[in-house]
């Protein structure tokens, strides 16, 4: 049996132009980005990125031309990620719209749903989140408490919400809720779009390590929400989760989060360096490689219609192991001034205080080596 | 892909399965009986016409069953004889890469060396060789060449990243081997009143595993790739790396799954791990191949690095 049989990775178009495209868009916006910016840089804000990525077309790529998609390829979307990522592009303000919750409504959503967010997300200009995680619900989200309660007016939505990221930036939420009174575990779960400016919703900031403001709670008191709110099917929700953390898991963000630190590197040590540090840059583009192999073939297995699950856990294990080590490792070897004034100064000790995270976001080593134990036929 | 792949890949299974525990002396004379040798070599010349992705999938199975005879030396040296018109002698023909041992020297009829730009034929005659083991105990010998080349050719092959490419191949083969066994061992072993495999430490252990075993597959696959395309400098270099980095995670790992009973010489396992241990030296280790390609990436600067990988993929697709 093997493992991890590769997929070729075709895709259809001038992907050099592509390409080019994203990386003079960047040129022409990157004279205002701070280096602190530019790292992990799809959890970074800027509106007006944002807005012209929505402008070049390249937002909403795969989505039909009637809710202002492009009708892109998915290979030719990742073409687009990796290189946002590689130049450290902040593009975290449409990442979680442009990723999970277009294609969810695309999915699952109702006509007047993909019609209502799915235009303003391909112009960059609406923005979501996802609500899953609660005071009592991380990894074991089946456990969420959250209710929505039918009325004859519509949801009534109580409980809360927690570790919610850019829940303060967005428009909407993707929110998993308990719709069956008393079910437990999976069953009786539904996803609704939540409008965040709806009465009784209370947005509350949590700043992290790093004192960025990422996370949020949400509180809902008694929030009426109209019956086609409802994302999919009553009591489905389970199901169109773990679909959606399938796009979650297979992308070029899980190895690329500490990428820019290695461009620094490079840079510093000059075409010339030291035979410890040549290893250490030959050691860290190995990985990478290897990595942007495995990622571009887990895309090409989901492009041909195939469930790459053991793939995509597989491929952002080993990145968020990558990129948490990365700066480690830099750290290790050169003799940095944390403190600094320079670019590597500054991006190392800013992605070794964020790198924690980078292994808890969108499921923990744990969590992910249990999916693949459970694809071995483990468990 | 050649269109004979699966015809070969069945073949080769079912030959390699076969000749999985027999010794060099009966493995060898079927290895090549089975025309192996000119895997590479265009049919026009007398060959199978296969190309760099046909040798990956034979050199994995070689791998997968710890294969004791030398398959992708005289792959490799039949094919750059073909290349510079030179005619292969009869028997084994091995490589000695600058600086490497020559594995099966002892053995071989002649051996291919390739060394600042020229290609240079040695009969056996002409070689005397320092006897030596691989980890694995097989016959790796040091080679002083005594007498003149039988013929010689301009070439600019690196035979060096080619030996590499070819260990990287096997090592993909021989991890999924050991992970086969390794599953097979928490399935069955009863420890504390159930399966190893029921226990959550065990399952994690063997997730880990099945990453490094995919890592290496996907490096390997793509450096096939890339030779087929006709250059693959860059990526051999960081999948030979990436090798080095997974055998040293994951052969540990075979090892702790199995317990006592996979150090045992009668076992299976050790054919495959220490075959791996011994792999991630030869061809380069890691700290040659690290050097290498860092140095590379440093001449291509920070930004640089990046638009190199998109641009060597992107040249297989355009």
């Amino acid at each position: 049996m093997q493992i991890f049989p590769l997929h070729p990775f075709r895709p259809e178009g001038d992907i050099p132009a592509l390409r080019q495209q994203v990386r003079d868009l960047v040129a022409s916006h990157e004279a205002n980005w701070p280096v602190e910016l530019r790292a992990n840089c799809w959890f970074s804000f800027d509106e007006e990125f944002s807005k012209a990525m929505g402008r070049a077309g390249l937002l909403g790529m795969t989505w039909p031309k009637q809710y202002g998609g492009h009708e892109r390829t998915l290979l030719e979307r990742y073409v687009v990620l990796e290189e946002l990522l590689a130049i450290g592009a902040p593009a975290g303000l449409h990442w979680i719209a442009d990723r999970q919750t277009g294609p969810l409504l695309l999915r699952y959503g109702t006509e007047s749903q993909r019609e209502k967010y799915l235009p303003g997300m391909a112009r960059g200009e609406v923005y979501a989140c996802i609500g899953l995680s609660e005071p009592g619900s991380g990894s074991d989200l089946a456990s969420v408490r959250t209710s929505a309660k039918k009325t004859n007016e519509g949801w009534r939505i109580n409980g809360q919400k927690v570790w919610t990221s850019g829940a303060h930036k967005s428009h909407a939420a993707l929110t998993l809720l308990r719709t069956e009174e008393g079910s437990e575990r999976q069953a009786g779960l539904s996803q609704m779009m939540i409008d965040l400016d709806t009465p009784g919703i209370t947005i509350r900031p949590i700043i992290d390590m790093t004192g960025s403001h990422h996370f949020n709670e949400i509180w809902f008191e008694d929030v009426l929400l109209p019956h086609d709110a409802l994302v999919g099917e009553e009591g489905n929700g389970w199901k169109q989760v773990v679909a959606e953390l399938a796009l979650e898991r297979s992308g070029p963000e899980r190895y690329l989060s500490s990428h820019m630190l290695l461009v620094a590197l490079i840079d510093a040590v000059g075409p010339e360096p030291d035979a410890p540090t040549a290893q250490l840059i030959g050691r860290l583009t190995a990985e990478m490689w290897t990595l942007r192999q495995m990622s571009m073939s887990t895309i090409a297995k989901l492009a041909a219609g195939e469930d790459p699950v053991v793939e995509a856990a597989i491929v952002k294990d080993l990145g968020n192991a990558y990129e948490q080590a990365l700066p480690r490792m830099v750290q290790a070897a050169v003799d940095a001034d944390l403190s600094g004034k320079s670019d590597l100064s500054r991006l190392l000790t800013w992605i070794l205080v964020a790198s924690p995270s980078f292994s808890l976001r969108g499921g923990t080593p744990e969590v992910l080596r249990g999916i693949i134990a459970k694809g071995l036929g483990l468990r | 892909m050649s269109d004979n792949r699966t015809l070969l890949t069945d073949m080769a299974a079912g030959l390699f399965a076969d000749l999985s525990s027999k010794p060099f002396a009966e493995a060898w004379p079927q290895v090549a009986e089975a025309g192996f040798s000119t895997l590479l070599v265009p049919e026009d010349a007398g060959g199978f016409g296969g190309d760099w992705g046909d040798v990956l999938a034979v050199l994995r199975l070689a791998g997968l069953n710890a294969l004791a005879a030398p398959l992708a030396e005289p792959v490799i040296a039949h094919w750059l004889l073909a290349g510079a018109g030179i005619a292969a002698p009869e028997g084994l023909i091995s490589i000695a890469a600058p600086g490497q041992l020559v594995p099966y020297g002892r053995h071989a009829a002649a051996v291919v060396h390739v060394e600042s730009g020229t290609l240079s034929l040695y009969h056996a005659d002409a070689c005397t060789f320092d006897e030596g083991l691989s980890p694995a105990g097989e016959p790796w010998d040091a080679v002083s060449f005594t007498a003149a080349a039988a013929a010689t050719a301009a070439c600019d092959v690196d035979l060096l990243a080619l030996g590499a490419f070819a260990r990287v191949a096997q090592a993909s083969g021989a991890l999924e081997a050991a992970f086969t066994l390794a599953i097979d061992h928490v399935n069955t072993r009863v420890q504390f009143g159930r399966a190893l495999a029921k226990f959550q430490a065990v399952q994690q252990a063997m997730a880990e595993f099945s990453e490094e075993a995919a890592a290496v597959d996907a490096s390997a696959a793509a450096c096939a790739a890339a030779l087929d395309y006709g250059d693959a400098s860059f990526e051999i270099a960081a999948a030979k790396l990436r090798m080095g980095l997974a055998v040293d995670r994951a052969v540990p790992i075979a090892h702790r799954m199995h317990g006592a009973i996979g150090f045992t010489i009668e076992y299976a396992l050790n054919h495959l791990t220490r075959r791996l241990m011994g792999w991630r030296s030869e061809f380069g280790g890691d700290a040659f191949w690290a050097e290498r390609l860092g140095r590379r990436v440093a001449g291509l600067g920070g930004h640089g690095l990046w638009r190199e990988m998109a641009a060597r993929t992107d040249r297989l697709v355009g």
